[in-house]
C-alpha cells in the first residue's frame, strides 16, 4: 500500500460533448483516464495506483446528465447523474424505490452530490451498490468510442475484479432499463459495522414480477454485492423461485442457494464465512421485501415524497 | 504539462483570479490560496466531514473536488456565513448548545447544517443524523450537534415569520 | 443535594451555570487557527520517509539525489542529530527523533525533507536510497518474550519493555477461602486515537539559536523538555507555541514527535521556517495508540457475592518503543480494584516490545479495558451464583472514606448514588431478563483518578493579572484542547473575583511565557491547574480587598464580589464597581494587581512500577446502562439507550461535564463495536477513516434516549468541589455494551471489538450447543 500523498501532475481537459470525449480518449489512448465526480479516482490518484497524464472532466459534458422516460416506458439514467440526482427524481422513486434509497445511500450527503452512477458502475469493484440493484433490473449500458457505440448487458459487463468491458476509447454514456409490464417489486439491502457510511460487507438486491395470476412470481432477479470479484447475479437462487409463490420457505431456500453460488473471499475486512451466512440473510430479507411490494400496493411501492430515501429513515420502511 | 492555469473562483461572493496548478484540490486552493483555512485538511477521503463547503448551495468534500472544476459555482465556506461581523445563526447554536470542543470538525458541520436547513427546513431528528452522518467527530459532541441543528432550525423558521 | 441547592447555597453567581465554550466562536466560524492553519512567509514543507521493513538493520542512507532535485531546501537522517534518547521515563528511554542503525517498525521515520512545496517534497523521498539488512521480526508479545524470539533493545531481556508487579493482602489465601473462582481471559485490541487533527507544526530555528515549535500539543512543557533532550540544547533556547488543538486523546499531541524535531533541524539548515504535517494514515500507521491486551483475571468471591480476592495478570503489546509504557502498564492495576471493596489483591503486568507500531496513552489510558475484564466478569459470577448482578455490585461498592488495599484514600465517591440514579432512570427492574430476544440492557461501573502524582513534577500553576478595565488575564500551563480547561478555568477565575467569564481572556500555551505544567491529560487539568487558579485568584482578589475595605469602610471578611461589583454583604448599596476598584488598587499598590497560585497533591508520588501510596488527590466514580438491540441474523448492534451517571465532585460547568461525559461515552462505544487497528506481519492493514470506524452520529441513540447524571460529592480536594468528568464515564462503557449484548443474545465475548461475525458465530454455537 503506498502513503496518501499529492495528486500527481495530470494535464486536465474538459470536453463539452460526448465525440469530443471520444476524440481525446482517441488521442491519448493508455495514457488518458475520464473523472466523473473523482470520489473514487481521487483518491486512488492519491494512492498512485492510477496516474493518468491526461484527465478528462465529464462533468463539463451537460448531455451525459440527464434522468428521463423513453417513448415505451423505459427509464435511462445518464452516466454523470449524480447519487443526489437520482435519489431525488421522482421519476425513479416512483418507479424503482430500492433504486432510489440505494442512490440515498452511497455514503454521506456530501458524496451523493458528487458521486455518479457511471463512476460507480466503472469502477469495477464488487463492493459498490449500483450494479446489484441493476442487475436485478436487467440494465444494460450504452458505451460509445469514436469507434461506434454498443449496448452491452450490465450481467456480463464485469469481466473481473476492477474489470469491465469498457475498452480504453469508450465511454459509458448511459444505463437503461426497459419497462416492465407486470407488477413488479425490488429491494436492495445491504449490510456493514457502522449504521452508514461504511463500504458494504454484503449486499443483496431482488427484483420480482408477478405473473397476471396475481399469486406467484413470473420472474424472479437476485444480485449480490461484495460476494465474488464481480457484482454477482445468482441464477440457482432465481431458478428456484419462477413460477412459485414467494413463501417464507421459497425466499429461505433462494438464500440457501444463493449462498451456495456466492463466492465471497476472506480478507481483513471479513471472513468469507461469514459473508456466505449475511448473502443468506439479506438475500430472504430482499426476496421479502420484494414480495411484499408486489403483493400490497399497486405500483412498485409509491416513494413518499421525502428529502431523502434513507433506509435509516422509518418512514422508508423495515430493512428486514 | 501545463504547471498553472488562469481560473476564476468565486468564494463566500468575492470573485478570485488565480492562476493554479489543475491538480489542485479546492480545499488546498481554499486554505494555500486563499487563507479561508475554515474547511479542514483532515483525512482527505471523504470519510469525515472536516473539509465540507458548499458549491452551489450543496454540500461536497472540498478534499474530493478539483477546483478547475469548481469555477463558475457560489462557493460558500464557513467563514462566509458570517454576515457583518455576525454568526450565523447555526454557528451561535453550535456554540450555545455545547456543539464545539476541540472545533476541528465544527466549521465543516456547520455547513452542511446550513445546506439541510435550506433544503429542508424542518428536518427530523432522523433526517438531521443521516444528513451529518458523513462528519466525524471524535470529541463526542453528537447528541449536542443534534440539539444545535434543532434550534437552529426553530430559530430559523422563526424568523422568517417574523417572531 | 441538588446542582441548584448548591448554587443557592454557596452564592455562586458562575459556577455551576452551563456555560459555552469560550473559544467556541471562532471555531464555528473557521478563525480558530489550528497547527496546520499557520503560513509563515518563506515557509518550507518537510515530508518524512518512513520504514517500509518491520525489523533492520540501515546499512546506508544515500540522499545525494534527494538533495540535488530543484526546490529541495534540506534533507536530514539521523546524523544530523547528536543521538540522544529522549522519552519519560529515564530508564525506558529510546525515542530518537529519526533511526540510527535500526528499525523496529514499519513506518519507523528514517530521514525527512523540507522543500519549497508539497509536491517536491514527496519526490524527494522518492530519491533517498536507504539500504536495509531485514531482520527477523516479531509481532505478537507472547512470541517476542520466547527466549529465541529476535530482540528488540539489548537492553530488555525478553523484550520486557516495562513491568509492574503489586501483591497486597494475601491472594493464594483468599482463592482458597473463596466459594467460587473464576479465571477468564479477556483480549483487547489496538485503537487510535483518532483526534481528527493530525499532528501538525511549524519549527522555526534562528541564527541567534533561539529555536521555536508552534504545534497542536497538549503537552506543550513535555515536548520542550523532549525537544532539548534530544536535540542536546539548553531548554533556555527552546520555545513551544500552542496552537488550537483538534482533538488529543494523548498520544503523539503528548510528545515530542520525528516531525517536530525534524522541523527545527530542517529550519536550522534551510533558515526558513518548516512546516510538517502527518496525513491522516501516517497517523494512523505510527505508533501512538491504545495498548493492545490480554488480561487473565482470576477472581474468588464468597457465596453471597462478596469479593474476596483477585489475582490479574495482563500482558501487553508495547510495540517498538516505550513511550510513556512504564505508566501504562501500572495503570491497569490501579484501576483493578477502584470501585470495589477487594482485600487481597495482586497484578503483575508486563508491556512487551514488538515490531509493531508503539502504544502508549489513550483518553482515560488502559482504564477501559480493565474494566472490561472485571465487569464482564462479575456479570459471569453473578449469573453463575444466581446473584443480581446489581446486588452484588452494591455489596462490594466503596464508598467515600475508604482506603483501598494499595492505599489510595477515597475522599469521596459517590458510587452507590449514581448506581441507584442509572438503575431507577433506565427502569432496569422492569426490563433486565425481561425484554425480548434480541434487546438487551447491560451495567458495569468503575472509577477513576482526578490526576495522579506519579512522576517528579506534577504540580499545576497560574498567573492572574488584573488589568485596569477590569478585565483579568488568566495564565496557565493547561492547553485547552476542547474539552473546555479554557472556559472552566476562566469561570473558576470568573467566580473568585466577580466578574464574568466573558471578562477573562485565557492565554494559549507559550512555554517563555505561561506557567510550567504537566500537560492535559491523567484527568488533571480541573483539579489541579483549577486548584492554582483559584489560588492566584483569591491572591489576588486578597490585594483588591484590602483597598475596598479602606475605601468602603467595611471589614474585608464583609465584601463580595459578583456581578462586577464589590459591594458589603448586609449593605449591598455600599459598593464599587470592579474596574474602578482595580485603578484604585494600582494606584495604592503602586503596581499591577496580579495573583499567583499553585497545587500539587500532599501526596507523596508512588513508584510507578506498583508502590503502595495515594495515586491521587480525589477520585470519582461512575456507573452505565445501556440497552442494546441485537438482529440475530446479521450480528448487528443497534445502541438504544444510555443512562450514565458520573460523580463529578461538583459539575462546574454542566455543559462541558456533559460534552466530555458523551465523549468518553462514545470513544468506548468505538472500542467496543467498530473500532481495530488490524496490522498483518507488522503492516497496518486499514489506515484510513474509511477502515478504521470511529462512531457516527447515526450510531448514537436519539437525544431523548440519552440520560447523563451529575452526582454531586463536592469533594473537599476539588476547587469548589470538583472531581474529574472526561475519562471516568467511558470506562465501563466497553463491558455494560458486552453485558447488554449478553443480556439481549445470551453470546459472552470476551475479545474485542464485540463484531457482528463474532455474536453470530456465539449465537450458532448455542444453538448447537442446545439438545
Ligand atoms: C465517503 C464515501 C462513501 C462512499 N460510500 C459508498 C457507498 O456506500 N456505496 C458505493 O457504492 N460507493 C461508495 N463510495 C464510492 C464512490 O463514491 C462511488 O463508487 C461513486 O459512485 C463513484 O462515482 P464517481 O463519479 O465519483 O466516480 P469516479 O471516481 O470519477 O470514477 C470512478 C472510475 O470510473 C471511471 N469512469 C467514471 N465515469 C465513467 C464513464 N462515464 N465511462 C467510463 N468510465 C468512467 C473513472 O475513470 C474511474 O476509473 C463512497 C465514497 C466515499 C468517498
Amino acid at each position: 500500500m503506498n502513503y496518501l500523498r499529492e495528486l500527481p501532475k495530470f494535464e486536465y481537459l474538459a470536453p463539452q460533448s460526448i465525440p469530443e470525449v471520444c476524440e481525446m480518449l482517441a488521442a491519448h489512448e493508455g495514457e488518458a483516464k475520464l473523472m466523473a465526480g473523482g470520489t473514487d479516482l481521487i483518491i486512488m490518484m492519491r494512492r498512485r495506483e492510477v496516474v493518468p497524464h491526461y484527465l478528462i472532466g465529464l462533468k463539463s459534458v451537460p448531455e451525459l446528465n440527464f434522468i428521463r422516460e423513453e417513448k415505451d416506458g423505459g427509464l435511462t439514467i445518464g452516466a454523470m447523474a449524480t447519487s443526489w440526482e437520482i435519489q431525488s427524481s421522482s421519476l425513479v422513486r416512483q418507479r424503482y424505490d430500492f433504486l432510489a434509497k440505494t442512490a440515498a445511500d452511497i455514503g454521506s450527503i456530501e458524496n451523493l452530490h458528487v458521486s455518479t452512477i457511471g463512476g460507480n458502475l466503472c469502477d469495477g469493484f464488487p463492493c459498490v451498490d449500483f450494479p446489484a440493484p441493476l442487475l436485478t433490473l436487467d440494465a444494460k449500458v450504452k458505451l460509445v468510442s469514436q469507434r461506434g457505440e454498443r449496448i452491452v448487458p450490465l450481467d456480463g459487463f464485469y469481466l473481473g475484479y476492477q474489470k469491465t468491458a469498457v475498452e480504453p476509447d469508450e465511454l459509458l454514456t448511459e444505463i437503461q432499463i426497459l419497462p416492465h409490464n407486470h407488477r413488479y417489486g425490488g429491494a436492495y439491502i445491504k449490510f456493514h459495522d457502522r449504521h452508514a457510511i461504511d463500504i458494504t460487507t454484503t449486499g443483496a438486491g431482488a427484483f420480482i414480477t408477478l405473473d397476471s395470476d396475481g399469486q406467484t412470481a413470473r420472474d424472479v432477479k437476485i444480485a449480490l454485492t461484495t460476494s465474488a470479484p464481480v457484482p454477482l447475479r445468482v441464477k440457482g437462487a432465481e431458478a428456484a423461485l419462477c413460477g412459485r409463490k414467494v413463501t417464507e420457505e421459497a425466499t429461505e431456500e433462494a438464500g440457501r442457494i444463493a449462498s451456495e453460488e456466492a463466492s465471497p473471499r476472506t480478507s481483513w475486512r471479513s471472513t468469507a464465512e461469514f459473508r456466505t451466512k449475511l448473502v443468506q440473510v439479506l438475500v430472504r430479507r430482499a426476496l421479502r421485501q420484494a414480495w411484499r411490494k408486489v403483493t400490497t400496493s399497486s405500483s412498485s411501492g409509491a416513494a413518499p415524497d421525502l428529502w431523502l430515501m434513507h433506509p435509516l429513515d422509518p418512514r422508508i420502511g423495515e430493512n428486514r | 504539462m501545463k504547471q498553472r492555469v488562469p481560473i476564476s473562483l468565486t468564494v463566500n461572493g468575492e470573485i478570485h483570479e488565480l492562476f493554479i496548478p489543475p491538480w489542485q484540490l479546492l480545499l488546498d486552493t481554499l486554505r494555500d490560496e486563499l487563507g479561508l483555512t475554515g474547511a479542514k485538511r483532515c483525512c482527505i477521503e471523504g470519510q469525515c466531514g472536516a473539509c465540507t463547503v458548499l458549491i452551489d448551495g450543496k454540500p461536497i468534500n472540498s478534499c474530493l473536488y478539483l477546483t478547475i472544476e469548481a469555477q463558475n459555482q457560489e462557493i460558500v465556506t464557513a467563514e462566509g456565513l458570517v454576515e457583518d461581523g455576525k454568526p450565523h445563526p447555526i454557528q451561535k447554536a453550535f456554540v450555545e448548545r455545547g456543539a464545539v470542543q476541540c472545533g476541528f470538525c465544527t466549521p465543516g458541520l456547520v455547513v452542511a447544517t446550513k445546506a439541510l436547513l435550506d433544503q429542508n427546513p424542518n428536518p427530523t431528528e432522523d433526517e438531521i443524523r443521516i444528513a451529518l452522518s458523513g462528519h466525524l467527530c471524535r470529541c463526542g459532541a453528537y447528541v449536542q450537534i443534534t440539539e444545535a441543528v434543532m434550534a437552529a432550525a426553530r430559530e430559523t423558521a422563526q424568523k422568517e415569520v417574523g417572531v | 443535594m441538588t446542582l441548584e441547592e448548591v448554587i443557592e447555597r454557596e452564592g455562586y453567581s458562575v459556577i455551576g451555570r452551563p456555560t459555552p465554550k469560550k473559544d467556541g466562536w471562532i471555531k464555528a466560524t473557521g478563525e480558530a487557527k489550528f497547527a496546520d492553519d499557520l503560513y509563515f512567509p518563506g515557509m518550507l514543507h518537510g515530508k518524512l520517509l518512513r520504514s517500509p521493513l518491520p525489523h533492520a538493520r540501515i546499512l546506508h542512507i544515500d540522499t545525494s539525489r534527494a538533495e540535488k532535485l530543484p526546490g529541495v531546501r534540506g534533507v536530514v537522517t539521523a546524523k544530523d542529530f547528536p543521538g540522544i534518547l529522549y522519552g519519560d521515563f529515564a530508564h525506558t528511554r529510546d525515542y530518537l527523533p529519526l533511526a540510527q542503525d535500526r528499525v523496529r517498525y514499519i513506518g519507523e521515520e528514517v530521514a525527512a525533507v523540507a522543500a519549497t512545496d508539497m509536491d517536491t517534497a514527496e519526490e524527494a523521498l522518492d530519491l533517498i536510497c536507504v539500504e536495509y539488512e531485514p531482520l527477523p521480526a516479531v509481532f505478537s508479545p507472547e512470541e517476542a518474550m520466547q527466549p529465541e524470539a529476535p530482540q528488540l533493545y539489548d537492553r530488555a531481556p525478553n523484550n520486557i519493555a516495562s513491568k509492574s508487579e503489586f501483591h497486597y493482602g494475601d491472594v493464594e489465601k483468599g482463592l482458597a477461602e473463596s466459594d467460587y473462582v473464576r479465571e477468564d481471559t479477556f483480549e483487547t485490541q489496538s485503537m487510535k486515537q483518532g483526534m481528527l487533527e493530525p499532528h501538525a507544526c511549524v519549527g522555526l530555528w534562528e541564527g541567534s539559536g533561539k529555536i521555536t515549535l508552534w504545534s497542536c500539543k497538549s503537552s506543550p512543557y513535555v515536548v520542550w523538555r523532549h525537544l532539548a533532550m534530544g536535540l542536546g540544547v539548553d531548554p533556555g533556547n527552546i520555545r513551544v507555541i500552542q496552537t488550537y488543538i483538534g482533538g488529543s486523546f494523548s498520544g503523539g499531541k503528548q510528545e515530542g514527535m520525528p516531525m517536530d524535531f525534524c522541523a527545527v533541524i530542517l529550519s536550522k539548515k534551510t533558515g526558513r521556517p518548516v512546516k510538517f504535517v502527518h496525513t491522516m494514515d501516517e497517523v494512523l500507521v505510527i505508533g501512538h495508540m491504545r495498548h493492545s491486551m490480554k488480561i487473565r483475571l482470576k477472581t474468588g468471591v464468597k457465596r453471597d457475592g462478596t469479593l474476596v480476592a483477585q489475582h490479574c495478570r495482563i500482558i501487553a503489546n508495547g510495540g517498538a518503543h516505550a513511550s510513556i509504557g512504564q505508566l501504562s502498564i501500572f495503570l491497569p492495576g490501579l484501576g483493578l480494584n477502584l470501585p470495589y471493596r477487594v482485600p487481597n489483591v495482586q497484578m503483575e503486568s508486563y508491556r512487551i516490545y514488538t515490531n509493531t507500531g508503539f502504544a502508549g496513552a489513550l483518553r482515560s489510558h488502559t482504564q477501559p479495558q480493565i474494566c472490561f475484564a472485571r465487569e464482564s466478569q462479575i456479570e459471569m459470577i453473578a449469573k453463575e451464583l444466581d446473584l443480581d448482578p446489581v446486588e452484588m455490585r452494591r455489596k462490594n461498592a466503596r464508598a467515600g472514606g475508604d482506603v483501598t488495599p494499595s492505599g489510595f484514600k477515597l475522599g469521596t465517591f459517590g458510587f452507590l448514588d449514581g448506581l441507584d440514579r442509572v438503575i431507577e432512570a433506565s427502569g432496569w427492574r422492569e426490563k433486565y431478563g425481561k425484554l425480548p430476544r434480541g434487546r438487551g440492557i447491560g451495567m458495569a461501573g468503575s472509577g477513576m483518578i482526578s490526576g495522579a502524582r506519579l512522576m517528579s513534577h506534577s504540580a499545576s500553576s497560574a498567573q492572574i493579572k488584573i488589568r485596569e478595565d477590569g478585565t483579568v488575564a488568566l495564565m496557565t500551563g493547561s492547553a485547552d484542547i476542547g474539552q473546555g480547561a479554557d472556559t472552566v478555568l476562566s469561570m473558576i477565575a470568573a467566580e473568585v473575583l466577580g466578574v464574568r467569564v466573558d471578562d477573562v481572556t485565557y492565554a494559549m500555551i507559550d512555554s517563555d511565557v505561561t506557567p510550567l505544567d504537566p500537560g492535559a491529560f491523567s484527568s488533571r487539568v480541573t483539579l489541579w491547574t483549577g486548584n492554582a487558579v483559584k489560588q492566584a485568584a483569591e491572591d489576588a482578589r486578597k490585594q483588591l480587598e484590602e483597598v475596598a475595605a479602606q475605601k468602603l469602610k467595611a471589614d474585608p471578611k464583609h465584601l463580595v464580589f459578583r456581578d462586577r461589583r464589590v459591594y458589603v454583604r448586609h449593605d449591598p448599596q455600599r459598593g464599587m464597581d470592579f474596574a474602578s476598584l482595580v485603578r484604585s488598587t494600582q494606584n495604592r499598590l503602586g503596581h499591577p494587581v496580579m495573583g499567583q497560585g499553585s497545587y500539587t497533591s500532599g501526596d507523596e508520588p508512588i513508584a510507578v512500577q506498583g508502590g503502595y501510596g495515594n495515586a491521587s488527590p480525589a477520585y470519582s466514580a461512575s456507573v452505565v446502562v445501556v440497552e442494546v438491540e441485537v438482529d440475530e441474523e446479521t450480528g448487528h448492534v443497534t445502541l438504544a439507550g444510555i443512562w450514565n451517571a458520573s460523580d463529578c465532585g461538583f459539575p462546574l460547568n454542566p455543559m462541558a461535564v456533559a460534552g466530555q461525559s458523551m465523549g468518553a461515552f462514545t470513544m468506548s462505544m468505538g472500542q467496543a463495536l467498530y473500532e481495530n487497528l488490524i496490522r498483518i506481519e507488522g503492516q497496518v492493514m486499514n489506515p484510513s477513516f474509511r477502515d478504521y470506524k470511529m462512531p457516527l452520529i447515526v450510531d448514537l441513540p436519539k437525544v431523548e434516549n440519552v440520560h447523563l447524571f451529575d452526582i454531586i460529592t463536592n469533594d473537599p480536594n476539588g476547587p469548589f468541589g470538583a472531581k474529574e468528568a472526561g475519562q471516568g464515564p467511558g470506562d465501563g462503557v466497553i463491558a455494560a455494551l458486552a453485558n447488554a449484548i449478553y443480556n439481549a443474545t445470551g453470546v459472552r465475548v470476551k475479545s474485542l471489538p464485540i463484531s457482528p461475525s463474532k455474536i453470530l458465530s456465539g449465537l450458532e454455537e448455542s444453538r448447537s450447543n442446545k439438545p
